[in-house]
């Protein structure tokens, strides 16, 4: 295991060494897009998911409703991620036939709407599956 | 009085484990490795150097490759965020203040650490500005996007190195049910992300992928790119397709071109940014168009455009999609003439050939050596 560690750090340093050679020229341009990424995470996400998580667990103290919330707001928050390009458009290309001309806002709606009446049903399924299976070992 | 800075013993979620980290690590490993992957090959079918030539077979290879590069992207978006999440205690390890060999170990870790998430936050929101055709920055997307992949890849190496006895140990361990259900909801996000948008490049979903960056629409069906509008084509009365090699020149007239025998193909349109839609093509084959003037057909061709600036006014079709009986220099779409924006008077069409190349308003045909 100690040879393939050692051929892992060399290879590694030296894909890395390229590519900081490739981006060179335009990491003047580059550094601050580079940086906001794990500066804005640790500094800004990663302390709201977690506050998000107390919060959670004082409003919803059953175990099985937390979860089933708690993965509804994962993905409410990679859908909103991902939508962010579509529906902010600062210097977008020249408008196009075909591209971007969905109705994002409504279709995200949509999505959202779905998602939660899912995470509702299967929470509440899984709370009487539970509550049955109780049921059933003290007997 | 609370401390102002947390310690990795104040965080309580089950997520905190290497059990998780591990497994959700192995995860994102595989979608940026295939990200990495698709996307070198794109690179490489772009910019060949002398020893490489993209395949011709089968005709939908790009469309896949660039299929899985988006897609793994986005997949990754959610893996990314949960497994930070899972390690995020890590970061207020109070670092050691001696011997300095430790010192030096864990500075460097965090270091390595630090260009990882730099190259990987900026490959995924770089990708997904560029997906959209949104250019929010000021640098060249192509050559950084490129550049920063390699960083990735090589920072990722040596992370992998380093934790390898962690995660040899973790996977020996089954998660608890808390740990497991932080799992599943990863894979849901991921997989959900992945739904909502692979409406760009897989048929039956682009009605239900609200977040596609594509639709249907676009000019006689099929999405366009560059529109004749924004590329400032006006194609002249006298219009010739000229095509060249050392010592002749010849020129045809779009009549001459339909008099020519005609080949029908089904061919994908397979565009760098993951979209992609399948169309019938009429125009006649390059190789036949060559071979009927008296040019060579087994060199490679440079391809002009009307386009007089831009990126993609030239392409040059390498020797292999020359001699492929496929390659059409098309002048109809779905049976009707090219609309403008599809390249009227006539365009390039080959199999598994990234969009950008596959040139539109084609006015010359040069044979290289």
């Amino acid at each position: 295991m100690r040879t393939i560690r050692v051929l892992l750090v060399v290879a590694g340093i030296a894909l890395a060494g390229y590519g900081g050679w490739l981006l060179w020229p335009q990491l003047p341009y580059a550094a601050g897009w580079l940086i906001a990424g794990p500066v804005l995470h640790d500094a800004l996400a990663a302390p709201l998911v977690g506050l998000a998580g107390l919060a959670l667990g004082r409003v919803l103290p059953d175990r099985v409703w937390r979860r089933w919330v708690a993965a509804g707001l994962a993905i409410t928050a990679t859908l909103l991620l991902i939508a962010v390009p579509l529906i902010w458009r600062p210097h977008p290309a020249p408008p196009n036939p075909g591209l971007q001309d969905r109705d994002y806002t409504t279709g995200l709606a949509i999505w959202l709407t779905a998602l939660w009446a899912g995470v509702l049903a299967g929470a509440a399924v899984s709370r009487w599956r539970e509550r049955r299976s109780a049921a059933r070992t003290d007997r | 009085m609370k401390a102002p800075v947390p310690r990795p013993e104040d965080f309580r979620s089950p997520a905190h484990t290497p059990t998780v980290s591990a497994r959700l690590g192995l995860w994102l490993g595989v979608a940026f490795g295939l990200c990495f992957l698709t996307g070198v090959a794109s690179h490489y079918a772009q910019h060949p150097p002398g020893w490489f030539s993209w395949p011709t077979r089968p005709v939908s290879l790009y469309r896949i490759t660039q299929g899985v590069h988006v897609l793994s992207g986005i997949a990754a978006i959610p893996l990314l965020l949960a497994k930070l999440w899972s390690v995020y205690p890590r970061l207020f390890i109070r670092p050691p203040r001696r011997p300095p060999a430790l010192v030096a170990t864990h500075a460097a870790e965090r270091l390595s650490i630090l260009i990882l998430l730099c190259a990987a936050f900026f490959e995924l929101v770089s990708g997904l500005f560029n997906v959209a055709q949104s250019y929010p920055w000021r640098f060249f997307f192509i050559q950084t996007h490129y550049a920063v992949a390699w960083v990735a890849v090589g920072a990722l190496a040596v992370h992998i190195a380093v934790k390898l006895p962690v995660t040899r140990s973790a996977f020996g361990e089954r998660p608890d049910p808390d740990r497991r259900a932080f799992l599943r909801t990863a894979w849901a996000a991921s997989t959900v992300a992945v739904l909502a948008t692979a409406g760009v490049t897989v048929p039956w979903l682009r009605r239900v992928s609200a977040l596609a960056w594509r639709s249907n629409g676009g000019p006689q069906g099929l999405p366009v790119n560059r529109t004749a509008a924004a590329a400032g084509i006006r194609v002249p009365d006298d219009w010739r397709l000229r095509i060249s090699w050392p010592g002749a020149t010849h020129a045809l007239s779009l009549a001459d071109l339909t008099a020519l025998p005609q080949r029908t193909a089904t061919l994908p349109i397979a565009c760098v940014e993951g979209w992609s839609a399948t169309a019938r093509w009429t125009g006649v084959a390059v190789k036949d168009l060559l071979a009927t003037v008296g040019a060579p057909t087994d060199r490679p061709v440079r391809v002009s455009s009307l386009e007089a600036a831009g990126l993609y006014a030239t392409s040059t079709l390498p020797a292999a999609h020359v001699a492929d009986p496929l390659t059409l220099l098309a002048l109809r779409l779905d049976g009707q003439i090219l609309s403008p924006d599809h390249g009227y008077p006539c365009r390039i069409i080959a199999p598994s050939r990234p969009g950008v190349l596959q040139t539109k308003w084609v006015t010359r045909l040069e044979l290289l050596r």
